[in-house]
């Protein structure tokens, strides 16, 4: 049995905002599935819909074959989820949380002590456990965050942009829980990222969603073999893009060529072999060419392929950092 | 972050009474916790009811006592300050919080009955104005105030307060589902100025006219005050007792049925 399985779903929002605008997917219990996409591509909805926090507007949505509007009680007795908004209580320790979280969800006598000692252990807040959310740095909250989603133990863990914010050894510790999560204890995984580094190394599989539609479905492998190509990247200034245009149609081996703001980026069968023609061409039609360099295909060239647009900080860390000491 | 972790068995929810007395406790205590770690916001629901009582039993004692409408305006005056003790103008905006922080959320997402997480913050709020009451009751006591059912009148007194603030509070909670605005929910307090102004509050309803008194008549705010002022100036008097009670739960129902609708439409 699938752990999800998704099919025709829609959400509209009022003044006709469709932020799912039909989507189809199914990932299996024993897998870590990404949606990679930008800011209101329709990630978060999804989730909602998926956890019962959000009612859909049509479609189906199941998690363990329960019908997520139909069972909604018994979703959420299966599905772990940490949000977006690490969603903490300031006033409350970390451990206070977990044990209201514990109660709350059934469990009683010393039980739910156990469990958020275990948990603090497990996520690295055993020596902060005592004090209060509000304290916390960015990191510690996600962590406290992820810590919440386990309490119950959960059969599939819905997280939503998990690592946002988080500077790189915070990140990596999460990466490192999610994958352990998967591996050792057989949960499956939906998380939602902006990050093409962590849709890249984290996901078995990914879908990349755009203005709420599915774009590209497969693993990171699958995604960039996809494209079928090299990548060559030349820096222009932006007033020469349509003659740069112009003057690479007639290219050999060009499978599709694509602009943005840095630039010109061609798909073609043999990188090496078309680059000095790129040159050669952009010269003689008096195109200033910069920098150039031949790739292998990215996540972020598989995103410029499927939806025409870079992802916005794909794959940079540096946001990332500057967040951290929140 | 290391240690493998034995994965817990889903309960079912074999007994979702229990469940509920369950969750409703445990939102209330945490509620609870909330409170008593943010004493400062206390503090106005303490001093501002007993510095309206010694202000007001200052200024207007001798006017009412020459006026021969009130011949105890110390006992006259105490129910008064003591809703203002208990109208809790704060009630919701823990809530608030929690909806913009994201905790709601996370509570929604237990499969705890959803109306445990507003009587469990209800509970507590009740739990609050109630002690507020009972401060504001036994400064009035230390100066003196003479009461004719006693300490049991007083306490009896208090609660049909604090029972009003609970079907005050309602509003409050209700605006905070439906919103989740911090500013929407504390303009709730607002309500209270014609609740507590267009009645008997200064003054008893003979010596009301005109639209006054025929607003008085209409607020279910004039029977509360009458029952509890029964219970200061007269006796143990059945009827207006009755109507007090009756004008809660007239208030009451409205309150609470709005709030329980703003949760159904947060949490559907």
């Amino acid at each position: 049995m699938n752990a999800i399985e998704v099919e025709g779903l829609v959400k509209t929002f009022p003044g006709e905002v469709e932020a799912v605008a039909g989507i189809d997917l199914a990932v299996s219990g024993d897998e870590i599935f990404g949606f990679l996409g930008p800011n209101g591509a329709g990630k978060t909805t999804t989730i909602r819909i998926l956890t019962t926090l959000l009612r859909s507007t049509r479609g189906k949505a199941r998690v363990n074959g329960l019908d997520v509007e139909q069972r909604a009680a018994e979703v959420r007795q299966i599905v772990g989820v940490a949000l977006q908004e690490a969603g903490m209580d300031a006033l409350s320790t970390g451990r206070e949380m977990l044990v209201l979280q514990a109660r709350l969800h059934g469990m009683s006598g010393s039980e739910p002590q156990r469990r958020a000692a275990g948990l603090l252990e497990k996520v690295g807040l055993s020596d902060a456990g005592d004090r209060r959310v509000g304290t916390y740095s960015g990191g510690m909250k996600r962590r406290l965050d992820l810590a919440h989603a386990l309490v119950h133990g959960p059969q599939v863990l819905f997280l939503d942009e998990p690592t946002t914010g988080l500077d790189p050894a915070s990140r990596q510790s999460i990466w490192d829980e999610v994958r352990r999560l998967n591996r050792d204890e057989g949960i499956a995984v939906f998380l939602t990222t902006q990050y093409m580094e962590e849709a890249d190394q984290l996901c078995d599989r990914l879908a990349i969603i755009d203005h709420g539609r599915i774009v590209a479905m497969g693993t990171p492998d699958e995604l960039k073999a996809s494209i079928g190509a090299d990548v060559v990247t030349v820096a222009i200034r932006p007033e020469e893009a349509q003659a740069a245009r112009t003057a690479l149609e007639g290219l050999d081996g060009l499978i599709d060529l694509r602009m943005d703001g840095a630039g010109l980026t061609l798909f073609v069968n043999d990188g090496s072999e078309t680059v000095a023609d790129v040159i050669r061409l952009l010269d003689e039609a008096t195109v200033g060419v910069g920098a150039v360099s031949v790739s292998r295909p990215t996540l972020d060239e598989v995103f410029l392929r499927a939806t025409g647009s870079r992802l916005e900080g794909a794959g940079d860390t540096s946001a990332a950092r500057g967040e951290a000491a929140s | 972050m290391s240690a493998a972790t034995t994965t817990v068995a889903v309960r079912p929810q074999a007994r979702p009474a229990r469940d509920f007395v369950r969750g409703t406790w445990y939102i209330g205590r945490r509620e609870i916790r909330l409170v008593l770690r943010t004493p400062a916001a206390l503090l106005p629901g303490l001093f501002i009811p007993v510095f309206f009582f010694f202000v007001q039993a200052g200024s207007l004692t001798r006017v009412a006592q020459a006026s021969g409408f009130v011949g105890n305006y110390k006992a006259f005056i105490l129910p008064v300050s003591i809703l203002f003790a208990v109208s809790n103008g704060g009630a919701g905006l823990n809530m608030v919080q929690d909806i913009e922080s994201g905790y709601f959320d996370k509570l929604v997402l237990t499969p705890t009955n959803r109306l445990a997480l507003l009587l469990g913050a209800m509970g507590a709020d009740f739990a609050r104005v109630l002690v507020q009451g009972l401060f504001t009751a036994f400064v009035a006591y230390l100066v003196g105030v003479h009461w004719s059912t006693g300490a049991l009148g007083l306490i009896a007194m208090v609660a049909l307060a604090s029972l009003w603030g609970l079907a005050y509070s309602a509003m409050g909670f209700g605006i905070a589902l439906k919103t989740g605005s911090a500013q929407a929910t504390q303009s709730a307090f607002v309500l209270f100025f014609p609740f507590v102004f267009l009645t008997t509050s200064f003054a008893p309803k003979e010596a009301l006219s005109g639209w006054l008194a025929t607003a008085a008549t209409y607020n279910p705010m004039t029977y509360l005050l009458s029952g509890m002022r029964t219970l200061g100036l007269e006796g143990w008097h059945l009827r207006p007792i009755l109507g007090a009670l009756l004008a809660i739960g007239l208030v009451a129902s409205i309150t609470i049925t709005a709030a329980l609708m703003a949760l159904r439409g947060r949490v559907k």
